[in-house]
């Protein structure tokens, strides 16, 4: 790979990231946002890289980027030749951040995977308080239906924030959140069955209200995670939509 | 951009061949056929693509390469910078300083002095090279690059935090990684050969030159590393990202049921699915129906062999060492998953 090349590589890559987490939410389709400071450091690092690059040259007025033809032995210069055009690969990334950014995951990668297992919360259930509807995350929701001996959500109002996944049957749908720990490689799928209204179209972002589908003995491992929905309306899609907390929708 | 090129090309071939013998080897590659297949490539996606990449499945596999890319490519410029900072500034005799000459005892030192790298396995790679290239022994190195990723802090927190009220599956994946890590590191001394290792490339940037500076070596010995590491890295990226799309989850819970079974295959899925070590408590933490020896193998494993990192080192080392030392590693590192895993789980 050419120097010039080099040069308009390192920058396109370092101004892809910073358009990316500096400017805009993007960065929040592919990693946790814990990761910001250090893609705003790598992006800086980058573009200066690519700047210093260009301004200076190798700094020695001799070649050094391109190593065809440095080391004559011929199984050496195999292995080398592949090496510097590899980089080449990382235009993708590059441009793609720049100038066709992938959508996040939704109903396709969610229709695929299993619901994620809850946890027993450590302290025990907490009272629930009084606001109706309450607005619980879909964690939350389903370990209150299979463990919370108290049955505390019985007869609740609830309020769930999520996007559509269309069901395999036609019988419902499910309310999904997709939660990443590092980025969306290791992403992981909650679902709440929703019964009661027409199933909207996959990816569609909505605050549900309703209460418990009664089926299966509440508290335990066989109540269904659904709900009877009353009320469905679209919102805007979270900022914090790929964490497991509850809505932050965009001011 | 051809024009600049050719400028380039021309003061290049000028430039080698008052330095060189000229002897210049033919580009099976011209430049000018990559750059018309690449123009006649963008044409057709343009043309025919749009609709095809807009594809949930197309989509799903391109979010999750590039945040896999995205996640790593922090680590890696530590990594790289790291890199080029020991070649650049720390003096050679400072490793054989301070390691112990024994190389037999200087792979477990290497293994433990790993937990000074905070972050996840890209780093490493290009660390452990810089290591060699400075004189250290390739096995106390490559001790280093197994245990480095897995047994530092950050990663250990992370895992207690996945696996709350099991405080021995955070001294389990410790151990096991250590133990694996050392086995690997002797085991080189044992049957290694020099000659599996690419030999490593002698560039302008390597040790200290006389009469250039050391930042500018730094920073051409970065860029080189980054440029390189980080297109074996989408590499790997794009690997994991097939596997991820192509393979749904839900197949993965019917391996659950036989215990002997599922060690080796969720060590397999470690290899395939390259989570970052940062990260990997928590899937395995999801993979509940799985025995919990099976669940440490997966962390033991990924965070030591997986598609990126295979790519990396293929990249780094040669593609020579690369696969006998991921196959070697895998099977050590399975094997002490089993019996730690065994005894304290």
């Amino acid at each position: 790979m050419r120097r010039p090349v080099q040069t308009l590589l390192l920058t396109l890559t370092g101004i892809g990231l910073l358009h990316t987490t500096l400017f805009t939410d993007i960065y929040l389709r592919y990693v946790k946002a814990g990761l910001r400071p250090l893609l705003i450091v790598s992006g800086a690092v980058l573009l200066l890289l690519g700047l210093a690059s260009a301004a200076l040259g190798d700094g020695q007025g001799q070649t050094y980027d391109d190593d065809h033809g440095r080391e004559p032995t011929p199984d050496h210069g195999h292995d080398h030749s592949g090496a510097p055009r590899v980089a080449w690969l990382l235009f993708l990334p590059a441009l793609s951040l720049l100038f066709y950014a992938p959508p996040a995951l939704g109903a396709y990668t969610a229709a695929r995977s299993n619901a994620k297992p809850v946890s027993m919360p450590k302290r025990g259930f907490a009272p629930l308080p009084a606001t109706s509807p309450l607005p619980l995350t879909l964690t939350d929701f389903t370990r209150r239906v299979q463990q919370d001996r108290t049955l505390a959500i019985r007869n609740r109002a609830v309020r769930l924030t999520g996007f559509v996944t269309p069901a395999e049957d036609a019988d419902g749908w499910y309310l999904t959140r997709i939660i990443f720990t590092c980025c969306a490689a290791d992403s992981q799928t909650v679902k709440v069955r929703v019964y009661g209204t027409e199933a909207p179209p996959a990816d569609t972002w909505l605050a549900v209200t309703g209460t418990w589908h009664p089926r299966g003995a509440l508290g335990t491992v066989t109540a269904e995670a659904a709900l009877d929905v009353t009320d469905a309306r679209p919102v805007a899609q979270p900022v914090n939509a790929f964490t497991d907390d509850l809505p932050l929708t965009p001011s | 951009m051809e024009k600049t090129d050719e400028m380039v090309g021309v003061a290049e071939s000028a430039a080698v061949v008052s330095v060189e013998p000229p002897v210049r080897r033919i580009r099976p590659w011209p430049h000018g056929a990559v750059l018309a297949i690449a123009a006649g490539a963008v044409a057709v996606l343009l043309l025919a693509g749009t609709r095809w990449l807009n594809q949930p499945a197309v989509q799903a596999w391109r979010t999750v390469c590039l945040a896999i890319t995205v996640q790593a490519l922090p680590f890696l410029l530590l990594g790289t910078a790291l890199s080029g900072a020991i070649n650049a500034f720390v003096p050679a005799e400072l490793f054989t300083r301070v390691l112990p000459r024994r190389a037999a005892l200087a792979v477990p030192v290497a293994g433990v002095a790993g937990a000074v790298l905070p972050g996840c396995e890209c780093a490493s790679v290009p660390v452990a090279n810089s290591l060699i290239r400075r004189g250290v022994t390739p096995a106390a190195a490559f001790a280093f690059l197994l245990s480095a990723p897995a047994v530092n802090p950050v990663v250990l927190t992370a895992t207690a935090v996945a696996f709350p009220g099991n405080p021995a599956m955070v001294a389990a994946r410790l151990l096991a990684s250590l133990a694996t890590a050392a086995v690997m590191g002797w085991l080189w001394l044992w049957l290694g050969k020099e000659r599996w290792l690419r030999p490593q490339p002698r560039h302008g940037h390597t040790g200290h030159r006389h009469g250039s500076s050391r930042w500018n070596e730094f920073r051409l010995g970065f860029q080189h590393d980054f440029l390189h590491a980080g297109g074996f890295l989408v590499l790997g990226a794009m690997a994991a990202a097939t596997f991820n799309v192509a393979v749904p989850r839900s197949v993965l819970d019917t391996f659950s049921g036989s215990p002997w079974l599922s060690v080796p295959f969720l060590a397999g899925l470690a290899v395939l699915l390259a989570v970052c070590s940062e990260a990997d408590a928590f899937v395995a933490a999801s993979l509940a129906g799985f025995s919990p020896t099976a669940r440490l193998a997966f962390m033991v494993v990924g965070p030591m062999v997986d598609l990126k990192l295979i790519a990396l080192q293929a990249g780094t080392f040669g593609r020579a060492f690369a696969w006998r030392f991921s196959t070697a590693t895998t099977v050590t590192a399975v094997a002490a998953s089993v019996l730690i895993g065994g005894a304290l789980l």
